[in-house]
């Protein structure tokens, strides 16, 4: 015990001090505690503004956590997900002779401060906004952090280190939960679309006897509303029924016999969290934890190219070996979100009387402000291999971001399609939308290079990324506003023209000014 | 010494270790040899406790899974793994505290000093080169005064002034009685170091040798001649 208090204290101490000597990642951090506690006040706001800020409404938001909170924990640690361990934790603490159940206890610290930080939460705005009793939300946060822990803890302890469950049933077990939370959330969307949201409304459906009689969980929250609302037969039935089965909870999992065999799943998990930080670190796709390994298709053939031409087909080759080609869930993404605004702003594109500068407007927001998945290209900078083909840095930089052009006016084509044929715009306007997609994207790629020029590793991705989102809307800007004053002084059929001409010279500059990266590997660190 | 008795070890359907045996004495240096995938690895695992198995491992006749057997048993892994935000000095403080190991902050220096980390003792773990932190699992392996060492690879990735100094480390375990396993394929790093080699080849264990028995023939001799391949 005594090591794993030393191992989290120091990693904490230099962890302060490392963010400490980084002024940037510290100033970012106080800006998202202020955003936090900005939030946290407007949700305080919408809370009174929906005639919420009741006691009653206090409860139904805690039931709808507690039951989000334990049925998603029980899926975590009964699939040996819910604990994050790291690779060190394989090197140094599973050899160590420290008890395999201590181990597992001690590293869910995180999940702990999580639940008494959000229980502190619900302190502050049962005293603030819902006007509670302040002995009742001490009550609260004493059952919720003891209580609800010890629970927590006991769970845990019980789906890692059984090895007499067998793996099917709880997985059958974790898929049935996955699908009932799915259809807790859709009626939940269901119910509150058709009846509206209102305290009468979400006191009618969470005030239902049924749900607190589900066990532990319904018990739970039968703790709670014994708490803030008083005693009824039923919730004090289910409360004394809560306290006997994390009683019994508490004492299997402390006689439970544990000799680490969750280590293999732990040691597991800690090499597939690595992978899935770094991939995000890099700015790559994640889409879980533990992503199965790809399958790629068997191509024949054989393509002609020499010098930097040849990264083009090799990338073009790899792409055909993919099983949807250049296709991928942001594809599928992209277009669910362009049926979904085609759709939602249908009547709003076509009051203004200008669908095609809606349209535009949304093109530019999601090109400028959303900084997208690593393409290929950015592997290939990582790779010494580019730098020594023998050609001109230009031509690496084109033909290594030529597929990410491609992508781009597939992408951009699948985006605007719906939107033109929902809010009838000319197809040649359709047309030079997608290309203005096309060429904003490979400024964003470019003025991406040349911040990583600029600023290199030293300020992290997220000040890469502000001061790329700076530099492309101050040049696109002026593009746009020229574009604007032509279309309202003469004539709007010239603000796409206008915008795609201006946008290609740019980005080409810029890509001129990238093609630097291109000539050595060394940046500044 | 260290026992592994029909040790087993599939991962779903591949059977990687396949009913293992085998059993270094007390104060010898055991190497397991073998081609890529043929089980080595998995059974490092296996003794430093990270899978699951069927069988039994003894260390020093107890079994393996206990904390009385890990209390004296150090490990080097293949790929080593810092915690990030640990100086090198902290990771053996851990071990010291998680071992309560008996050494002090004069062989811990000493220790630190052989493996040339004296100046790096207030780096993170995150900033030390493979070879470096590699080094660092030497010494917190060492630092635990163990009485069974498992060396997996270990000579990856360190410097020729370190190797020679690991060479000398496990001959020097040996003589205080220190059971050695060390899993490789570097047939020419191990030469000079094994009392009793283990040769795997398909999840089973094919053949022993041991130095007494053998004299001075080549270590890369006796292997090939058990898998045979070699020839050119």
């Amino acid at each position: 015990m005594k090591a794993l208090v030393y191992l989290t204290w120091r990693s904490f101490v230099n962890n302060v001090k490392r963010a400490v000597k980084k002024p940037v990642s510290l100033i970012l951090m106080i800006f998202l505690g202020v955003y936090m506690v900005y939030v946290a006040f407007l949700m305080g706001r919408l809370a009174m503004e929906l005639r919420f800020d009741s006691v009653q409404g206090l409860v139904i938001l805690i039931s709808i956590w507690t039951i989000y909170v334990f049925l998603t924990n029980f899926i975590g640690y009964s699939s040996r997900k819910g604990v994050i361990f790291r690779p060190g934790h394989a090197h140094f603490v599973f050899p160590a002779p420290i008890g395999p159940k201590l181990i597992l206890v001690y590293s869910a610290w995180m999940n702990y401060i999580m639940s008494v930080v959000v229980n502190l939460l619900f302190v502050l705005a049962g005293l603030t906004v819902f006007g509670v009793e302040p002995w009742r939300m001490v009550l609260f946060f004493a059952v919720g952090s003891v209580l609800e822990l010890l629970l927590e803890g006991s769970l845990m302890v019980f789906l890692y280190t059984n090895e007499s469950l067998p793996r099917g049933v709880l997985k059958g077990l974790c898929n049935a939960i996955k699908v009932f939370l799915a259809a807790v959330s859709l009626f939940f969307v269901w119910y509150f679309y058709q009846n509206g949201f209102t305290l009468e409304t979400a006191s009618a459906f969470f005030d239902w006897p049924g749900l607190q009689m589900v066990p532990v969980v319904g018990w739970n929250i039968a703790a709670y509303r014994l708490i803030l609302l008083g005693a009824d037969k039923l919730n004090v039935a289910c409360s004394i029924f809560y306290v006997l089965t994390v009683a019994g909870m508490f004492f299997a999992a402390w006689r439970m016999k544990c000799e680490g065999e969750y280590f293999e799943d732990a040691a597991k998990f800690a090499d597939d969290y690595a992978e899935m930080r770094r991939k995000k670190n890099s700015g790559e796709m994640v889409t879980g934890i533990g992503e199965k390994k790809k399958k790629f298709r068997r191509i024949s053939g054989d393509y002609q190219a020499s010098g930097a031409k040849a990264v083009f087909y090799r990338q073009l080759l790899e792409y055909k070996k993919e099983r949807y080609f250049i296709f991928s869930k942001m594809t599928l993404l992209g277009l669910a979100v362009s049926l979904i605004l085609a759709f939602a702003l249908r009547e709003n594109a076509a009051e203004t009387g200008v669908p095609q500068m809606f349209m535009l407007g949304i093109l530019a927001y999601m090109t400028l402000v959303f900084s997208g998945v690593a393409g290929k290209w950015e592997s290939e900078l990582k790779s010494p291999y580019l730098f020594l083909i023998p050609d001109t840095p230009f031509r690496k930089l084109w033909y290594a971001t030529l597929m990410e052009h491609v992508k781009a006016l597939v992408d951009g084509l699948l985006f605007c399609l719906p939107m033109g044929v929902m809010w009838k715009i000319p197809p040649i306007l359709v047309v030079q939308a997608v290309l203005i997609y096309m060429v904003l994207q490979a400024n964003k790629m470019y003025t991406k290079v040349v911040v990583q020029c600029i600023v290199g590793d030293f300020l992290g991705k997220t000040v890469q990324e502000l001061l790329r989102l700076f530099i492309q809307m101050f040049l696109i800007g002026i593009g746009i506003a020229a574009a604007a004053a032509v279309g309202m002084l003469i004539d709007l059929n010239w603000v796409f023209p206008i915008i795609l001409i201006y946008s290609m010279i740019v980005t080409m500059l810029i890509g001129a000014l990238a093609s630097i990266r291109f000539d050595s590997m060394e940046q500044i660190d | 010494m260290l026992e592994i008795q029909e040790l087993s070890k599939s991962y779903g359907k591949h059977l990687a270790v396949d009913r293992v045996s085998f059993f270094v004495p007390d104060g010898q240096v055991g190497i397991l040899l073998g081609p890529n995938g043929a089980g080595k690895s998995t059974i490092i695992k296996s003794i430093a406790g990270l899978l699951r198995y069927q069988g039994r491992i003894g260390i020093q006749g107890i079994s393996s899974r206990t904390l009385e057997a890990k209390k004296i048993f150090g490990y080097v892994p293949e790929i080593p793994a810092m915690f990030d935000a640990l100086t090198v000095q902290e990771h053996i403080d851990y071990i010291r505290k998680a071992y309560g190991s008996s050494i002090t902050d004069e062989e811990a220096h000493a220790l630190l000093e052989r493996f040339e980390l004296e100046d790096k003792r207030e780096k993170l773990g995150n900033e030390l080169s493979k070879g470096m932190m590699q080094k660092v699992s030497i010494c917190c392996a060492l630092a635990i005064k163990p009485k069974v060492m498992l060396l997996d690879e270990p000579m990856v990735g360190l410097d020729p002034q370190a190797i020679k100094e690991l060479k000398k480390v496990v001959l020097e375990l040996r003589d205080q009685g220190v059971t050695v396993l060390i899993s490789t394929h570097m047939l020419e790093m191990v030469e000079e170091l094994w009392d009793v080699m283990f040769v795997m080849e398909k999840s089973h264990i094919i053949g022993s040798y041991r130095k007494a028995d053998v004299g001075e023939k080549d270590l890369d001799d006796l292997f090939f001649e058990m898998t045979g391949g070699g020839e050119s």
